[in-house]
């Protein structure tokens, strides 16, 4: 719940951005300044020089297996042991080693940087996946995205600047107690049907636009006679301007979500239309979310989440994890060329990476089902300013553990903040005496050796 | 400074979790000499936080402390009594004697070197000396390490907390101008203003006083012919007619369906377990008996302290009828409508459903969140792990009814559901409602329920003791898996509540709960209820987190006031009703909303209340008001629910909401699955209280108000109707229209725009739609809709 009126955010908006942008290049502690944080998406100019201006984060709900995806363990002892059991090769230049589940991805090897080290404090799904979208675990916190949006505005005024595509709950795309124009906007929710999931009410035939335009000229003229009466309600302009964004959107999204212009063979790079359905591997359509992801960074959306899962094995790992890796690897790689071939890679921070990872399993054993594991599993970045074809951060010989290059949810969430030109620890909200950020009163480390 | 509370509060999270991470040393084996904390000297006690805490904290809590993966020379730091015990190299310090003290030595890098990376700076180090020579005083182990209740302590620990402190019932302040209050409580309003040298803004018009009314206490709009009899009322009587409006507002059935809205808020009120975390969402096909009961206590205005009672131990309430037997047990579904993380892998269940119950009585009840304090002892708020579990002991000792859950014993285990006897229940019939979309093999794997009742049988969600109530074991760090000593069942220890009820081991304790919250002396209860009740009326409460009472939360703008209104609430009975009618009789209440820019600059955030707030209308309300102008609402309440004969999984089972005419509440409240003629405007997600919606303005909200199927649909309706007198001509129809919508007749320019959109659009679908009646109809629902969608519509004055 908001401590802070609308009206009073609002207000402030009035000294807005080129304020707080002061304060924080005068060096002042807070990027925004008290309770009159700002409510605005307009773009603005980040904190420090940025590597990227968007981000576009793969999230693998449910804990991928790091150690038959990216974390290669191959047996070093003559006891068996806990390792990775699908085959593993070198690849690309850097001979970046990458699971034969991921043959697609592979061919980008160079481009990615593989973060082997990443460790979280807790291994129940939903607090640790909640500590990997907001910071915290356990409340609700303005999630990652209504962050980079809060501090870095949109680009594009026709579409939001953060959209959350198939997220499986609110939580993990709230503004919380950041101003609500930085929530994140749904697509396809829980149960929708993702190859048709839309944005609600984008669309309707019922008159022409035209008519549609001359009747919200009818309502925001009596609008704007109704606010001038009540100068002192800025929520009443805000509702003006929002209405004109609505009616914005429904001319740009549907062209944005329709996907009738790609040409046959980026549907199929993209296997748009083609998920799977194997145990815990859910038909998410991740072709066509990868696709629109793709569509929304060339629109200019400041943060997009593209949502897979589930990466949950607790049985049939191995049946599971290869559909689970069958429906996201060609998207995956149709995007990274998609991003590349357009020169948006340069500027784009792809994000790869779940909850937490899981333990392996010995080759040749009969168990087939693995759990969580929290103290070391992989993620992996790609462009916006960060080295490609390099491991970084170890795990121990059966990958139980990081024990070199350790980065924390914290750290991560730094690192991309960074990248973008947002410094975290002054990327804060104020509410009441307490300062919010977003890598909360610990604080986060910038990983500064992964950064081209 | 900030940083600095910042670092302690870092410091004291850490330590709290520390002391129930490693093998418990229980107060069994006290050290002796632990320094009261209240006893220590203040001055060393801010020298230790500033100088001695964020050194700890920063440089050697990552090795030394419970939270260090290997422990560095079994040294603990994060304790006094670690540091005093010390580790392989033995104490680290001699009390008044740094030189002789390992801690010293190694941050002087003399024999051992800590921190390892690199020495602290000189400054730092002298800090220690410092600290060494004053003996060491440290107020670390203020958390007892024991499960005793720390009453004093933690009472001591937080002496200032407005909210734990008793209610007083203030002197009615003196005004100079007294003539103007019409009620005491506007004596408290006015003396503030009075002081500040502010004069309150002019009283509200009678057309928008009756709107506000009608809005406020039953959630709809006035029809055209009310508002015009309240106008003439008021023309003679004045406050008489208000006074007699209010009077028959608070009669009508439809306040039970806005106020029991709002408790339903606060109960985090939902008609499924909303995502499991593993993305299942199982249906509670009983859960609209709770909502039924709480609109009907709200109209026959159950007083506040049984409304509570019956919602935490209706099953323990004696009954003088079957049918007041079958209320009270279907308010307890209070406590079985939580939202439960899956059953699945998960060993802390159980205690995950105890926490949803304390979470929802204390938070919304209380105001407080006591839930924190399940992995450690409350960061700010006077609430020690040892409170938490005691509460939990009570919950632990009831047994929750959820019932079926969809078949999904890895969401939930099935549970009975209790029976209600009486013979007048309605029961909907087993063809009603949504048609659930399942698949074959979900269908083919279904197994039986257990517990099978014959149809016709009212069910409902609810609580019933165990047959062996328990006390709860402390869980160390939240899992239950690492138990600690086990604590006597109980409430909370900072609040100063004589009399507390005992609990006697044969029960779980539930009616004493209820009992010690309704006692005359509860410092929170009455309060937090007064503040919700003054939200709902002012759009803004007078403590304006209405859910945090504790250190976080906002000190009152008006204690004195939430004290007279608590106070008064109580001595009347804890009639909700009638102190609702005391606020809205207040002259305060009654202000306009506009005032001049010289208030407005004064006090921007009208904390002085000069002036009423405008608010928009809430999701259902906005419903209720677009089905009152089209015409389609059906006032009559909704009977049960479009899943009333629906178990099954949400995510699985389709769109399982009907449309219906009835009034918002009695629509499906899925969570994770709203119904969509809500879902646009902030409804609140269910799973926790929420006091105070969110209020967002988002362009999905205008996508709705300008394409959603329903208000398209509602226009063409309002349209209809409007068309339907064939001998009026169009300015006719257009004054009808804004009457309908907007209470009010349109002026003369208006009324030309208006006609002018009429005009335009005829033109414009000339082509489009080329039978005339069906134009006619589309043309005018044009206006009408865009009429639905103005913020006069959506705001009140």
């Amino acid at each position: 719940m908001l401590g802070i009126s609308r009206r009073e955010m609002l207000a402030s908006v009035s000294c807005g951005f080129g304020y707080l942008a002061m304060s924080a290049l005068c060096g002042k502690h807070s990027f925004a300044a008290g309770a009159s944080g700002i409510a605005n998406l307009s773009a603005r100019s980040p904190q420090l020089p940025a590597r990227a201006k968007r981000v576009i984060f793969l999230c693998m709900s449910g804990g991928p297996a790091q150690l038959d995806t990216f974390d290669y363990k191959p047996q070093t002892a003559k006891k068996k042991h806990p390792g990775s059991v699908f085959n593993f090769a070198q690849h690309g230049q850097s001979g970046l080693w990458i699971s034969e589940l991921l043959p697609e991805t592979a061919k980008h090897a160079d481009k990615l940087c593989v973060l082997n080290g990443m460790h979280a404090d807790i291994t129940n799904h939903a607090q640790s996946f909640l500590q990997l979208h907001t910071g915290d675990r356990l409340r609700p916190r303005p999630s990652l995205g209504s962050w980079v949006v809060y501090g870095l505005g949109t680009e594009n005024q026709n579409v939001p600047g953060f959209i959350s595509i198939y997220p499986s709950k609110p939580s993990v795309y709230s503004s919380a107690l950041l101003p609500p124009v930085y929530e994140g906007t749904p697509i396809g929710l829980n149960t929708t049907n993702m190859s048709t999931a839309t944005i609600n009410n984008i669309k309707s035939d019922h008159v022409p636009v035209a008519v549609k335009r001359r009747q919200l000229d009818f309502v925001q003229a009596m609008n704007r006679e109704h606010a001038t009466r009540r100068p002192d309600d800025v929520r009443l302009d805000a509702v003006i301007q929002s209405m004109e964004l609505g009616f914005r959107m429904q001319m740009t999204a549907p062209e944005l979500l329709d996907l009738g212009q790609e040409t046959k063979s980026t549907l199929e790079r993209y296997r748009v239309g083609q998920g799977k359905v194997v145990g815990t591997c859910k038909d998410s359509d991740f072709g066509r979310q990868c696709l629109l992801a793709r569509r929304f960074a060339e629109a200019g959306v400041r943060f997009i989440e593209v949502n897979h899962g589930s990466w949950d094995q607790h049985k049939n790992h191995r049946a599971d994890l290869t559909a689970n890796c069958e429906s996201t690897d060609a998207p995956i790689a149709a995007l990274l060329e998609d991003l590349e071939q357009r020169g948006l890679l340069e500027e784009t921070l792809v994000v790869w990476g779940g909850e937490f990872g899981r333990p392996g399993l010995v080759p040749e054993d009969k168990k087939d089902s693995t759990g969580h594991n929290a103290r070391g599993f992989t993620f992996w970045m790609a462009g916006g300013g960060i080295k490609g074809g390099l491991a970084y951060g170890k795990t121990d010989e059966t990958g139980a553990r990081a024990v070199e290059g350790k980065v924390h949810f914290r750290d991560l969430h730094a690192t991309i903040l960074h990248q973008l030109g947002l410094q975290h620890d002054k990327l804060t909200f104020q509410q009441g005496n307490r300062e919010f950020r977003l890598t909360g009163t610990e604080g986060g480390k910038v990983v500064k050796d992964i950064i081209a | 400074m900030r940083k600095r509370i910042t670092l302690i509060s870092v410091a004291c999270w850490f330590l709290a979790i520390s002391f129930y991470a490693v093998e418990p040393v229980w107060s069994a084996k006290k050290p002796a000499g632990k320094p009261d904390q209240t006893k220590m000297d203040p001055r060393q006690r801010v020298f230790f936080e500033n100088k001695i805490r964020p050194v700890l904290v920063k440089k050697c809590y990552s090795c030394h402390s419970s939270e260090a993966e290997e422990l560095g020379g079994k040294l603990r730091m994060d304790t006094r009594d670690g540091m005093r015990e010390g580790g392989e190299s033995g104490p680290a310090f001699v009390e008044g004697r740094p030189n002789e003290s390992l801690l010293i030595q190694a941050l002087r890098y003399d024999g051992l070197e800590m921190p390892p990376d690199e020495p602290l700076p000189e400054s730092v180090i002298n800090d220690f000396v410092t600290w060494v020579k004053m003996g060491v005083p440290d107020p670390r182990a203020e958390q007892p390490l024991t499960a005793m209740k720390p009453i004093e302590k933690t009472a001591a620990a937080n002496p200032e907390l407005w909210s734990f402190q008793p209610i007083s019932d203030p002197v009615i302040p003196v005004v100079k101008n007294a003539g103007w209050c019409f009620d005491r409580l506007d004596q408290f309003t006015l003396a503030r203003m009075e002081s500040a040298e502010l004069t309150p803004t002019h009283d509200a018009s009678p057309v928008r006083l009756v709107r506000r009314l009608y809005f406020d206490l039953i959630g709809l709009p006035p029809s055209a012919e009310q508002v015009e009899s309240f106008l003439a009322d008021y023309q003679c009587r004045q406050q008489t007619a208000v006074a007699a409006l209010v009077d028959e507002l608070l009669a009508s059935p439809h306040f039970g369906e806005r106020w029991g809205r709002h408790w339903l808020d606060v109960a985090r009120y939902g008609e499924s377990n909303g995502n499991d975390g593993l993305g299942r969402n199982p249906t509670f096909p009983q859960a609209w008996r709770y909502r039924d009961y709480v609109i009907q206590a709200f109209n026959n205005d159950v007083p506040y302290d049984r409304f509570l009672t019956e919602q935490i131990a209706g099953d323990l309430l004696p009954a003088a009828s079957p049918e007041e037997q079958d209320r009270t047990l279907v308010a307890t579904g209070f406590l079985a409508i939580g939202s439960k993380p899956a059953k699945a892998m998960n060993v802390n269940f159980d205690m995950d459903v105890v926490d949803d119950q304390i979470n929802v009585v204390s938070t919304a009840v209380m105001g407080l969140s006591v839930a924190c304090a399940r992995c450690h002892d409350h960061k700010h708020d006077p609430i020690p792990t040892a409170d938490y579990y005691a509460m939990a002991g009570i919950f632990l000792s009831t047994e929750t009814l959820w019932g079926f859950a969809a078949n999904q014993p890895l969401t939930a285990p099935e549970t009975p559901l209790h029976v209600l006897k009486s013979k007048h229940h309605y029961v909907p019939p087993p063809d009603s409602g949504a048609q659930p979309n399942v698949d074959q093999r979900t269908l083919a794997r279904k197994k039986k329920p257990k517990n099978v009742y014959p149809p016709g049988t009212a069910l409902a969600m609810g609580v019933r003791e165990k047959k062996k109530p328990v006390d709860c074991k402390i869980n160390i760090k939240g899992e239950s898996k690492k138990l600690g000593p086990s604590v006597p069942r109980g409430f909370l220890s900072a609040c100063n509540v004589p009399q507390t009820p005992r609990i006697d081991a044969k029960q779980s304790g539930r009616l004493q709960l209820a009992e010690w919250l309704t006692s005359a002396e509860h410092p929170q209860t009455s309060r937090v209820m007064v503040n919700r009740v003054w939200l709902h009326l002012f759009g803004q409460a007078l403590v304006r987190t209405p859910d945090d009472f504790g250190v976080y939360g906002e000190p009152p703008t008006h204690p004195q006031l939430l004290d007279h209104l608590a106070t008064r609430f109580r001595t009347e009975g804890w009639s909700i009703k009638q102190l609702i009618r005391s606020i809205v009789l207040s002259r305060t209440y009654q202000l306009s909303s506009f005032c001049d820019e010289q208030l407005l600059e004064a006090d921007p955030e009208n904390k002085l209340l000069c002036r009423h707030n405008r608010r928009r209308l809430d999701a259902e309300s906005l419903r209720d008001s677009i089905l009152a102008a089209s015409g389609q609402l059906n006032r009559e309440p909704g009977l049960g629910s479009s899943i009333a004969n629906v178990d099954e999984m949400v995510n699985k089972a389709g769109n399982l909401h009907l449309p219906h005419q009835h009034r918002s509440i009695y629509l499906c409240l899925l969570r994770h699955s709203e119904p969509p003629e809500l879902s646009a405007f902030d409804l609140p997600d269910s799973t926790k209280p929420v006091g105070k919606r969110n209020e967002t303005t988002l362009p999905t909200q205008s996508l709705f108000l300008i394409n959603s199927d329903f208000l398209i649909e509602q226009g063409q309706l309002f349209a209809k109707d409007i068309l339907s007198n064939p001998k009026q001509d169009d300015a006719e129809r257009v004054h009808l229209v804004y009457q309908r919508a907007l209470n009010r007749a349109p002026e003369s320019s208006e009324l030309e725009r208006a006609l002018a959109l009429l005009q335009d659009v005829d033109t414009a679908l000339k082509t489009e739609i080329s039978q005339t009646e069906l134009r006619r109809v589309t043309v005018w629902a044009t206006l009408c809709q865009a009429l639905l969608n103005t913020n006069e519509f959506r705001y009140v004055d």
